[in-house]
């Protein structure tokens, strides 16, 4: 006599892997790009430089810019679309990688600044 | 060495328009050279405040507040330096040196508008910070006893050298 499949044993039957759960929806979330665990990128800025002056990232990363020099600083797209805002000495700000961002950027007070971000795409 | 440091200390007082006897900038003491150093950051807020009031160029403005936001971000570590160290800046003839010649310097300015101005003031912001960075550079930083004073100064000239070098480009656009 078969056992019949109900939704309580279902349940049951994944209650007892917990390990393998998460993990295999974990790979399958993965491999449709959904399941890209953001991260957070640090960049210098020393030396009226920033370093490193190219930085790869995914969509959904966090860029972080933290300023070593006296002199406040920006982080601004060349193109304008997006801004850190002043960047005091010691101070940090940040910004939320997107596909569609543009990737070249300056310093808006030191036009002699320049950096970009390479885009990473999901898998 | 003494001829040296001589031809340092007028180029610094020409480019400043100071008709002052060239003396020895390396007998300086620490809480001298950090008056000196003040002044030269105060002379240069007041050539940006000028600019800003009399410039349309928005390159030019764009400078004169990057010298007023990032010359105040050095007065203010250099006040807070002191501070600490429990002593005051010391007023020297060089210092006043550079007061006189800036006055000068400013009326010169304020006597020009438009293209004439813009290209004067870049000119003169270029000849000021090369002349101010061979001091800090070659008589200043080797000649301060303070390590934590001769560091905000290497912090400075690193600051002040961007400035020449964006100065520098500026002169080059206005041509």
């Amino acid at each position: 006599m078969r056992r019949a499949i109900t939704r309580r044993s279902v349940l049951r039957a994944l209650a007892a892997t917990p390990a393998v759960l998460p993990f295999t929806l974990g790979r399958a979330a993965a491999h449709n790009g959904i399941n890209h665990s953001p991260q957070t990128h640090e960049i210098a800025i020393s030396g009226f430089a920033f370093d490193p002056d190219v930085l790869v990232a995914k969509p959904g990363d966090t860029v972080r810019w933290t300023n070593h020099d006296i002199a406040p600083h920006t982080a601004t797209a060349v193109d304008g679309s997006w801004d850190t805002g002043p960047i005091a000495g010691g101070a940090s700000a940040q910004i939320t990688v997107n596909a569609d961002m543009h990737l070249d950027y300056f310093c808006r007070f030191h036009p002699i600044m320049n950096g970009s971000l390479k885009l990473e795409e999901l898998r | 060495m003494k001829t040296f440091l001589k031809n340092i200390t007028i180029a610094l007082l020409v480019a400043a328009a100071v008709p002052a006897a060239a003396q020895e900038a390396a007998d300086l003491s620490d809480t001298e050279i950090a008056h000196v150093a003040y002044t030269a950051d105060t002379i240069d807020i007041r050539y940006a405040h000028l600019a800003l009031a009399i410039s349309d160029n928005s390159e030019v403005q764009a400078f004169a507040e990057t010298m007023i936001r990032d010359h105040t971000a050095v007065n203010e570590q250099a006040l807070a330096l002191l501070d600490k160290l429990g002593v005051a800046a010391k007023d020297n003839f060089l210092s006043q040196s550079l007061n006189e010649g800036a006055a000068a310097k400013r009326d010169e300015l304020a006597a020009l508008q438009g293209d004439d101005f813009d290209k004067a003031y870049a000119q003169n912001e270029l000849a000021y910070h090369q002349a101010v960075n061979d001091l800090v550079g070659e008589v200043f930083i080797p000649n301060i006893d303070n390590a934590e004073v001769k560091s905000l100064f290497e912090a400075g000239l690193e600051i002040f050298l961007a400035h020449q070098a964006h100065a520098e480009k500026m002169v080059e656009n206005l041509k």
